[in-house]
């Protein structure tokens, strides 16, 4: 039995003004894996990101999400997406943070929910904190917790562990394995090529392309390359 | 439209404000001790009395009411003809002219201020029902003709400025504190994230102008209680009518305080909206200087403006006792939706530009 893609992307363009942020982004993504999009600063993760949660409207090419259209996606309350920054409330708790974003999702019994992901991200004795009087690596938790009340079917991760200490970054990678483990997608995005070998599958992405795409280890062998970072050298080289 | 997904935006802004102490300082004791230094200036202006010349030429009433008037301590009565009287008015040596055209006694005042104006017409009202009271002669009292002026004798300048204070307040603070929420939903993040989820852009203005009234409603609550039973200002009309105008007010200044904050990058930005925004309603609103009284070329900017609207509305409902189906009132209403309409759609196709 093969099992429809939860993220296809066909030769997907969009431009800024003068700028051509992606210039025919081609990736799939297959359902239940931790995709990890890899790349500089500005080479287009973000915006590929936006795109798939349905924030920006591609000007060519074809993007399916889930079977549908980005937009389908979201409405139906299937996706998740946590920004770069954690993008909370400050002045509201933990718990009425949560609780906002869960009645957005349409979630109606919201306290087992939020209850369920404040455990998984450590903090449920700050459920009661406001959000302003914690540590950034707290509110990254809290920013998680909030994309996964609704138990959504793919989960968009912006740089999750940008400025995460390396402990809570481990706790972070174990939680988004766990996630997989229960069936969801996840697109992670990610600057750090040693974050590349915790997940399933890899797009190397540069100039708004995606150079290559695979395991870690198809995309070293394919280069011909000892390590991920001189893979990713080669095959930027190569284009 | 999810009606769950509204009032879960609008309970997030009213919680929210719930730990910003300085902003609900700002929404509900800012009007209050406005409005007292307003009480205490222009509150204590009836004290003035009026120099008022009696045109004896034009005003065939009995010799004794006559007298009384001229004596009475409202003002300082002079005797003197009719032209007389207008010389001295137009050279600034006295406040106003009074006679009588066949049953209606005229008071001929300077009328460049509103306020000086308003004033004036009550001393004088005071004076007449002094002098006709007094006496014991079967008199009707005559018809008054000013146009200024619609309460009783014991009017004060407040009472005809506390209706558009109201209206103003409540614009005030909304636009101001929409425009400023707005812009720390686009700047933090928060925007880009609702945006990912099933809320509409629609629900999220309809959540915004639902949170924003609550608050604009209990602003209202403390600034009547406040002028009606601390500065004793005059309320003849139903409070409910005063509600549905503040409400329908406060669609187009939260709706215009989403826009703006399209416009504008950070918070400082967002505050110089304010005098681009609400000076020109505070001189051409009506709020200081009657709508008629403005210049010919100026009155097609006064009549695009929501508060010419609210303050004639309001006026109307607190000072003359207008009821809500009054057409004046509902017109001034119909015409504060379309303006709330037009804005609240603007502020929608906004953040389309933002967020696609």
């Amino acid at each position: 039995m093969t099992v429809d893609p939860a993220v296809v992307a066909q030769g997907v363009r969009k431009r800024f003004g003068a700028i051509e942020a992606l210039r025919g982004l081609d990736l799939r993504i297959n359902t239940g894996e931790i995709y990890g999009l890899l790349g500089p600063n500005g080479s287009g993760k973000t915006t590929s990101i936006r795109c798939v949660a349905g924030l920006l409207r591609p000007e060519e090419g074809t993007l399916r999400v889930l079977g549908g259209t980005p937009r389908a996606a979201v409405s139906a309350a299937r996706v998740g997406y946590m920004t770069q920054a954690p993008a909370l409330y400050g002045d509201l708790s933990v718990q009425e943070n949560l609780s906002f974003f869960a009645a957005l999702q349409g979630v109606t019994h919201a306290d087992e929910g939020i209850e369920e992901a404040l455990r998984t991200v450590d903090l449920l004795e700050r459920r009661r904190s406001v959000v302003n009087t914690l540590s950034g690596g707290m509110r990254t938790r809290v920013s998680l917790a909030a994309t996964l009340l609704h138990r959504p079917s793919l989960l968009l991760l912006d740089e999750p562990t940008v400025g995460v200490d390396p402990l809570l970054r481990k706790e972070f990678w174990a939680h988004f394995r766990m996630l997989a483990a229960s069936g969801i997608t996840l697109l992670v995005s990610s600057h750090v090529m040693d974050e590349a070998s915790r997940c399933d599958r890899l797009g190397l992405i540069r100039g708004g392309v995606v150079l290559a795409e695979g395991t870690a280890n198809e995309l070293v062998a394919r280069a011909g390359a000892t390590d991920l970072e001189s893979a990713f050298v080669a095959l930027a080289e190569a284009r | 439209m999810d009606p769950h997904r509204v009032r879960a935006v609008a309970k997030r802004i009213i919680l929210g404000f719930r730990r910003d102490r300085r902003s609900l300082g700002l929404l509900f004791a800012a009007p209050v001790v406005v409005l007292s230094l307003v009480g205490a200036v222009w509150g204590s202006a009836t004290e003035r009395v009026p120099t008022v010349v009696v045109a004896t030429d034009r005003l065939n009433l009995p010799a004794p009411i006559v007298d009384r008037f001229v004596a009475s301590t409202a003002i300082h009565g002079r005797r003197g003809t009719f032209e007389d009287g207008l010389r001295q008015l137009r050279s600034g040596e006295v406040d106003a002219v009074v006679w009588l055209d066949g049953t209606t006694l005229h008071i001929q005042i300077e009328g460049a201020d509103p306020l000086e104006s308003g004033s004036i017409g009550g001393a004088i009202q005071r004076a007449l029902t002094d002098a006709v009271a007094g006496g014991n002669l079967a008199l009707a009292g005559p018809a008054v003709k000013i146009d200024q002026l619609y309460g009783g004798p014991d009017y004060s300048i407040l009472d005809y400025l506390a209706p558009v204070l109201v209206a103003f307040f409540a614009f005030f603070f909304i636009f101001l504190l929409s425009a400023v929420s707005f812009l720390r939903e686009r700047t933090t993040g928060t925007l880009e994230r609702l945006m990912a989820t099933p809320l509409r852009r629609g629900e999220l203005v309809l959540g915004y102008l639902a949170g924003f009234s609550f608050f604009a409603l209990l602003q209202a609550i403390v600034i009547l209680l406040f002028t009606v039973f601390v500065l004793q200002v005059h309320y003849r009309g139903n409070l409910a009518t005063i509600f549905i105008v503040e409400a329908v007010l406060v669609v187009g200044a939260v709706s215009l305080g989403l826009l703006v904050s399209a416009a504008a990058r950070n918070e400082l930005q967002a505050v110089q909206f304010v005098p681009i925004v609400l000076l020109p309603q505070v001189f051409l609103s009506g709020l200081l200087i009657p709508v008629d009284q403005l210049p010919d070329y100026l009155r097609p900017l006064s009549a695009v403006l929501p508060l010419t609207y609210a303050n004639e509305a309001l006026r109307s409902v607190m000072i003359k006792g207008y009821e809500l189906a009054d057409p004046l009132v509902l017109r001034d209403i119909g015409v504060l939706v379309v303006f709330g309409l037009v804005m609240a759609m603007g502020a929608v196709a906004s953040i389309r530009r933002d967020v696609a």
